[in-house]
């Protein structure tokens, strides 16, 4: 073994690179402080490993990016950790970014004669945000895609040549495959070759000025090996733990629903760009994303200038700090206005409803050519939310929400029909209190109609006594798929309180008999009344002249058929308590 | 760390810093592999195999239309759905046979060579098959015809049913240059 060591040694000397390599004077002896760099370092050797390991599953085009990522993070061993590695690593960098950069900037190791070497440390920051934002495109989900629609909307803000360039990082007018294709060119290849030449430059500067001691010097001076390289080497120990214990705490990565374009979704970057998204709010795009960073930057070239005297250090701190201080704030403003914004928490609750319900389709009938987001747009329970709150959501609510999730704007008008003909939904419709509330009738002109002021308000406790088992029959007849079939025993019960304890029956038909004005209900609730009576409720059957505004959907060309089917076959699948949003 | 101490223990604990200073140097550089190393071993990991269910059989060719005299006749295999990894296709080509009338039964057989698999000619001239690559050569009936031929066994043949005058075949692969035959799942 020896001799073979010898021999290497001999025809490269690479003991004595070694030696240099790690018998480097570290005046003031080894320090905490110091650990940042070797830090950022370890971190990007990590994201280059584990990012060569994602290539190995990863396919960059429009209708495989997502796919693959999902792919991955569901049916690979140990996909998930890996995919969360990368993903807390990246955020990982950007803090040791900004402490790295404090600490040289607070101890005055930018100052002469290390101009040159603060520049390629500025330069190494914007190319560690640039593998950020292009890595956040790489899943193609509905949260990359949005927010780095925004980001590329910027590009177009430079003068001259903004437009042009903008074409060129996305590959064309449109997001597409030549826009994966790029970011995962850019994230992968250009970039991280960009970062390993300016870290070499970094390295080789800071070896060739030494490290800048800051003073006090507490100890005595010591060598590089092994003091310092423990500390530093703990120092990223810790950071790897860090980020597998974010890992392991979130399981992961989180992936979204794939990106679709038609499908709106709120823009966020990921939090440490959020106070640039928030900075939009106030300023015009081309002073965000020009004029105000362009400041910056050049402020940072010079501050080893300003840096000479003493009050100009101290002014480059209080520079820094006040950075810090208001994109801490901005990003602070950026959540909370999301928080207190009850749209945007139900855009963010839909979209993970629609990852979970992405993945179910996908686990069990896999992904068709045209990628995962044709999975949810033919999805009936996706597409029934999507009619309710574009067709119904107007007049009707779904348990207080459009049926996605989201607030209404205006008053409902017309019964909520979360849980429509369960037991528990027709005991409420057939007590007045709840009749005539809006969560009912209290918004239509049935709230002073005949069956409140003439029936259910003149009920007596004997006549409430009744109401849960006609409820129950007809909740029966409707046959919801979620609810036991009652009894023969219960169902005669049930007719009896129809046809004589309550005299339903002078009203309304049931069973084909044919009388009353009030709408028919044979096959109350079943798929087909639903659907007749969402068809055309003027009908005869229902409603007829009384219809208080409810759409003919049918008649009036406003739902296929199939559509109906779709929306009935949703509304009558659930309980209201199982379709309950948080 | 690094004060002047000229007491014994000052070996002991130089020893020591060096020892836990390449420790965790080693572990910091092992974690990113690490982190991959089950996701980089799933192919080997049995993890998504089995459940292979049965082999399809596939509609090959009109049994009339195969050439009385025993010449055989390629056609390549379609399925109607095939997985890979996330995908779900639909009529994929999956392989290629050659089949082979016998009187009112048919042979079929892999179009791939059992050696490393290449795909095999139809040699009319000589009445044999031929694989260019390292120059195998079987019979009709799919047996080594030439000794020195690389291929360790005869050419793959493949279930055949025939239904309503049409030929079927469940299409499979065979792991290659072994003596025996042995299905890939
Ligand atoms: C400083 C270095 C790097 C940073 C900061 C970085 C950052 C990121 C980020 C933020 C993502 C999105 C992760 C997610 O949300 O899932 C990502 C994804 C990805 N990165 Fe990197 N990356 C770096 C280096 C690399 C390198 C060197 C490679 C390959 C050679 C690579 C390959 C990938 C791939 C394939 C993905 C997509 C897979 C996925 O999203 O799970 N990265 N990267
Ligand atoms: S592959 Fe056919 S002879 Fe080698």
């Amino acid at each position: 073994m020896k001799a073979i060591i010898d021999w290497l040694d001999d025809r490269s000397g690479f003991r004595t690179l070694i030696k240099e390599a790690l018998y480097e004077k570290v005046p003031g002896g080894a320090r905490w402080r110091y650990v940042w760099g070797s830090c950022l370092t370890f971190a990007f050797f990590a994201q280059v490993v584990t990012g060569t390991l994602l290539w190995m599953f990863y396919s960059p085009s429009a209708q495989t990016a997502w796919e693959s990522v999902y792919f991955l993070q569901y049916h690979v061993w140990g996909g998930w950790f890996l995919r969360g590695i990368h993903h807390y690593m990246a955020q990982a960098m950007v803090v040791l970014l900004v402490l790295h950069l404090m600490q040289v900037v607070i101890d005055g190791a930018y100052k002469a004669p290390r101009e040159l070497n603060f520049w390629f440390g500025i330069a190494l920051m914007g190319v560690t945000l640039g593998l950020s934002l292009t890595g956040y495109l790489l899943p193609w989900d509905q949260k990359g895609y949005w927010a780095t629609t925004v980001a590329t909307n910027l590009i177009a803000e430079v003068p001259l040549v903004g437009v042009y360039l903008q074409k060129l990082v996305v590959g064309g007018e449109e997001y597409g495959h030549h826009t994966v294709t790029r970011f995962f060119a850019l994230h992968a290849g250009v970039l991280p070759g960009a970062l390993i030449a300016l870290v070499v430059g970094h390295i080789y500067l800071f070896r060739r000025h030494g490290i800048h001691a800051k003073e006090p010097r507490p100890k005595r001076d010591s060598y590089f090996w092994p003091d310092q390289v423990l500390k530093d080497a703990v120092a990223c120990l810790a950071v790897a733990l860090a980020v597998i214990v974010l890992t392991l705490y979130f399981h992961g990565a989180p992936l979204g629903p794939p990106a679709d374009p038609a499908s709106a979704f709120p823009a966020r970057p990921e939090w440490y760009f959020l106070f640039l998204f928030q900075l939009l709010k106030y300023v015009p795009a081309f002073w965000g994303a020009v004029i105000i960073p362009a400041f910056v930057v050049l402020l940072m070239f010079a501050q080893p200038f300003i840096g000479k005297s003493e009050k100009g250090h101290r002014f480059n701190i209080g520079f820094l700090w006040c950075l810090l201080i208001g994109a801490g704030a901005l990003t602070f403003l950026a959540f909370s206005e999301d928080r207190a914004n009850k749209k945007h928490f139900a855009a963010v609750e839909e979209a993970d409803w629609l990852a979970k319900r992405v993945v179910e389709i996908a686990d069990k009938q896999g992904i068709p050519p045209s990628g995962a987001v044709t999975l949810l747009r033919e999805d009936h329970e996706n597409r029934a939310r999507h009619l309710f709150s574009s067709n119904c959501a107007s007049c009707h609510l779904y348990n207080g929400h459009d049926g996605r999730g989201f607030p209404v704007d205006s008053n409902q008008s017309a019964p909520d029909l979360a849980g429509f003909a369960s037991r528990a939904w027709l005991e409420g419709l057939l007590d007045y209190d709840h009749y005539v509330s809006t969560k009912y009738f209290g918004g239509t002109a049935f709230k002073d109609g005949k069956m409140a002021t003439k029936v259910l308000k003149k009920f007596g406790e004997k006549e409430k006594a009744l109401v849960p088992k006609v409820a129950a029959l007809l909740s029966d007849i409707a046959g919801l798929p979620y609810q036991e079939p009652l009894s023969e025993k219960e169902r005669e019960e049930g007719f009896n309180v129809f046809f004589d304890e309550l005299g339903c029956i002078d009203c309304h038909d049931i069973e084909d008999e044919d009388e009353g004005s009030a709408p028919d209900l044979t096959g109350y609730g079943s798929r087909d009344w639903l659907a007749a009576i969402v068809s055309d409720p003027s009908h005869e059957r229902f409603y007829g002249k009384d219809n208080d505004r409810m759409p003919s959907f049918v008649r009036d060309e406003k739902l296929t058929v199939e559509e109906i089917g779709i929306l009935v076959d949703w509304l009558r699948s659930k309980s209201s308590a199982d379709s309950a949003v948080r | 760390m690094s004060e002047p101490n000229d007491s014994t223990d000052d070996g002991d604990r130089r020893a020591f810093i060096t020892k836990a200073t390449v420790g965790v140097s080693v572990a910091c550089s092992v974690f990113p592999f690490a982190a991959g190393v089950p996701a980089f071993l799933d192919p080997v990991s049995g993890n998504g195999d089995g459940d292979a269910g049965e082999i399809p059989w596939s509609k090959v060719a009109s049994f009339s239309a195969l050439p009385e005299d025993g010449t055989p006749t390629r056609f390549g295999i379609v399925r109607e759905r095939v997985t890979d990894a996330w995908s779900t296709l639909t009529n994929v080509p999956v392989g290629a046979v050659y089949i082979v009338k016998q009187g009112d039964q048919v042979k079929a057989f892999n179009l791939k060579c059992p050696h490393l698999g290449c795909a095999i000619d139809h040699r009319s001239d000589q009445g044999d098959f031929f694989c260019p690559c390292h120059n195998s050569s079987f019979a009709f009936d799919g047996s080594v015809s030439n000794p020195a031929s690389p291929s360790p066994r005869g050419m793959d043949g493949l279930e055949t049913k025939i239904e309503n005058g049409f030929v079927y075949v469940r299409f499979q692969q065979f792991r290659p240059n072994l003596a025996e035959k042995v299905p890939l799942i």
